[in-house]
């Protein structure tokens, strides 16, 4: 049984990956790597869900950076949602990285700031 | 013999045995070998060597060829020759019917064609190797034809009543060693196909868990395999299911239908159905394999905290539940037909609590069961055997070592044992340095701190500090020997310490990323000591559990 799980969805340019399990050195860079190939050139951006996660540690963390990286480079936004209390919310704030650029506490929160100007919903179109 | 020899088509006689001449038979020692059961030990392509060597020396014949059927071609194949090798080499193969094996093979009867040139035959090897005259039987056994067997003369010959009873005995001899034989190395075939199935099929791994210990062992048949198959599911939320199943029947078929059965079971278990729903969709499944599908099989899921045990059973004989002292005893089941015999809507559970260091045990009647000897017999000399074992491993053990013969098993066997381990005051483990093991530390230790009531966000932070300089620990220890690393955690006067040992050489944490494992440390814990020396790195933590 693998530790994580990822499930991806495309919509209106965005790649959502929500990520169950738990996040360590055995499978953090594999799963930096999954997150990048499944994020199309044409993709404004990612927004990672870790609400499913009920364990991250430092290595988990610093996929979160080198993602936002890899994404920067192609002109692209990372939003993590990471609720209050949650897991990764605990690693985050034992870490210093509480209130860090780009991590919200909600999906909603995610996707209006990624969509400004968003009023309607998008169809979703399952990914490949 | 002439007027003994019906003519059939140009050039062509059929013969007759002549029962009343038995010719030269001390000549025919040599052929008492062919029905020497160590015939059989040799393969089949041996078999046929050494038969066609000796026939070709005591009828003094140039060549000797054997073809043998293949059924679903309806073709005489050419298995293994002597002065005609060519005719193996090049897959010769002979309509039933066409030709001069052919109609041997179609009528049953021997023919003997003097004159090669005047003659119908289909095999351009016959020819071409100049051969004058042939001589060919039939090879039955039991009322079936197998093949044909033939030899050959490079000078004209009239083949006599005293060379076609070589040849029949011969034939009589050799046909039912060479059956045996085919049959043998088709079920050798199956077996090791079966065997190598079944490997892939059963876990490797059983997988860790905290708070309990699995262990089990698969034993083939001694002749052939059977559908035993045991399983361990990891259910999640500290739940752990343990299977055992028996499909009905053996060989490649059960393998498979075990493997369908099996992954069906861990499938519903996987996703969270309770051991009654899980058995009762598996023999909706098992209903939609065919009618020839049965088995039994019981699933117990365990939960490692609590010790309480939700156990279901198709048909499938009772555990053993082995205390850590006094008799082992027979758990309480409620068994429903077995998976596949007749459909049931509901398919009741027994629960019951298993107490620290109590172990689960369970079999197929491979183990117990014995020629002569009533069921109930052998599984009191079963839960005589099991006392005293003093974990998992040790109940496999006993239980194969005590009850199965020397000679191997008639039947194939399974055991799968759980022992719930007790809770130790002190957590110690030495673990291998690689990244899996840290899956290990934050399940035990965290079963550990729950067990201990450690309240669970003061848990979360303790295990996050943990791993984290146990992740170090496996990153020192990288390299080409691979090391190994330990983690000790115990309670003291209001606090939890945890110590991380490690051998390896210490590296300063560098850039930003190796930083944030120690930042995470301190911050997790109120007192962090660094030790490093040249025996390696030991880091040491305490975490107050009240008044932070």
């Amino acid at each position: 049984m693998s530790l994580a799980e990822v499930r991806y969805d495309f919509r209106d340019r965005i790649v959502y990956a929500a990520v169950r399990g738990e996040i360590d050195m055995s499978n953090a860079d594999e799963l930096g790597e999954g997150l990048v190939e499944a994020t199309p050139n044409e993709a404004r951006g990612v927004v990672l869900d870790l609400a499913g996660v009920q364990y991250v540690d430092s290595r988990g963390i610093q996929l979160m950076y080198r993602l936002r990286a890899s994404l920067r480079v192609r002109g692209q936004t990372l939003r993590i949602v990471v609720p209050a209390q949650s897991p990764v919310h605990n690693t985050l704030r034992l870490a210093g990285l509480d209130g860090e650029a780009g991590v919200v506490r909600t999906l909603e929160e995610a996707l209006r700031s990624m969509n400004p100007d968003q009023s309607s919903g998008a169809q979703i179109e399952p990914s490949a | 013999m002439d007027e003994q020899m019906d003519r059939q088509g140009v050039g062509q006689v059929v013969l007759e045995l002549d029962e009343s001449i038995s010719p030269a038979l001390d000549q025919l020692r040599d052929l008492v070998k062919l029905s020497d059961p160590a015939l059989s030990e040799l393969g089949l392509e041996a078999l046929l060597d050494e038969l066609l060597v000796s026939v070709r020396g005591l009828l003094k014949v140039d060549t000797a060829a054997i073809l043998l059927i293949d059924e679903e071609e309806q073709q005489l194949v050419a298995r293994a020759a002597k002065g005609i090798e060519e005719e193996v080499e090049a897959g010769v193969r002979i309509p039933i019917g066409g030709g001069f094996a052919g109609r041997i093979a179609r009528n049953r009867v021997a023919i003997f064609i003097p004159d090669v040139d005047h003659a119908d035959i289909l095999n351009p090897i016959l020819r071409e190797k100049g051969i004058r005259s042939l001589l060919g039987v039939p090879l039955i056994v039991e009322g079936d034809l197998i093949g044909v067997m033939h030899v050959g003369s490079l000078h004209p010959r009239q083949f006599d009543q005293r060379d076609l009873a070589v040849l029949h005995l011969a034939a009589a001899r050799a046909a039912p060693a060479i059956e045996r034989t085919r049959l043998l190395a088709v079920l050798e075939r199956e077996h090791r196909i079966a065997v190598a199935l079944q490997r892939s099929l059963l876990p490797r791994e059983l997988g860790s868990f905290a708070g309990m210990t699995v262990a089990a062992r698969y034993l083939p048949a001694r002749d052939e395999v059977g559908g035993d198959w045991y399983d361990v599911i990891d259910v999640g939320e500290g739940r752990v299911g343990i299977v055992i199943g028996d499909v009905v029947g053996h060989g490649l078929a059960a393998a498979t239908r075990m493997g369908q059965l099996r992954t069906a079971l861990h499938a519903y278990a996987v996703e969270g159905h309770g051991p009654g729903r899980t058995l009762q969709l598996v023999d909706r499944f098992t209903g939609h394999l065919g009618a020839s599908a049965m088995a039994t099989a019981a699933y117990a899921l365990v939960d490692a905290e609590t010790g309480h045990v939700r156990l279901a059973s198709a048909g499938h004989l009772p555990p053993v539940v082995i205390p850590s002292t006094g008799d082992p005893r027979l758990g309480e089941i409620r068994t429903v037909p077995p998976l596949g015999a007749f459909s049931y809507r509901h398919c009741p559970e027994v629960e019951f609590t298993m107490a620290d260091g109590e172990t689960l045990f369970f079999y197929t009647d491979g183990l117990i069961e014995r020629p002569g000897i009533p069921l109930d017999v052998s599984m009191e000399e079963l839960i005589r055997a099991l006392r005293g074992a003093a974990g998992a491993e040790d109940a496999c053990l006993l239980a194969m070592d005590r009850m199965l013969p020397l000679r191997g098993s008639r039947d194939d066997v399974a055991v799968i044992a759980l022992h719930r381990t007790p809770l130790p005051e002190r957590l110690d483990l030495e673990l291998p340095a690689e990244p899996a093991a840290l899956t290990l530390v934050r399940r035990t230790l965290s079963y550990w701190l729950r067990k201990h009531g450690i309240e669970r966000e003061l848990a979360a932070e303790i295990i996050v500090a943990a791993c984290e300089a146990c992740a170090n620990a496996v990153e020192h220890a990288y390299g080409p020997e691979r090391g190994s690393f330990e983690i000790t955690a115990w309670l003291e006067d209001g606090a939890v310490a945890v110590e991380v040992i490690d051998h390896g050489r210490w590296r300063a944490p560098r850039g930003e990323d190796r930083g944030r494992g120690m930042t995470i440390v301190t911050a997790a814990m109120d007192e962090v000591r660094l030790l490093t020396d040249e025996q390696g790195t030991r880091i040491l933590m305490r975490r107050r559990t009240q008044g932070r």
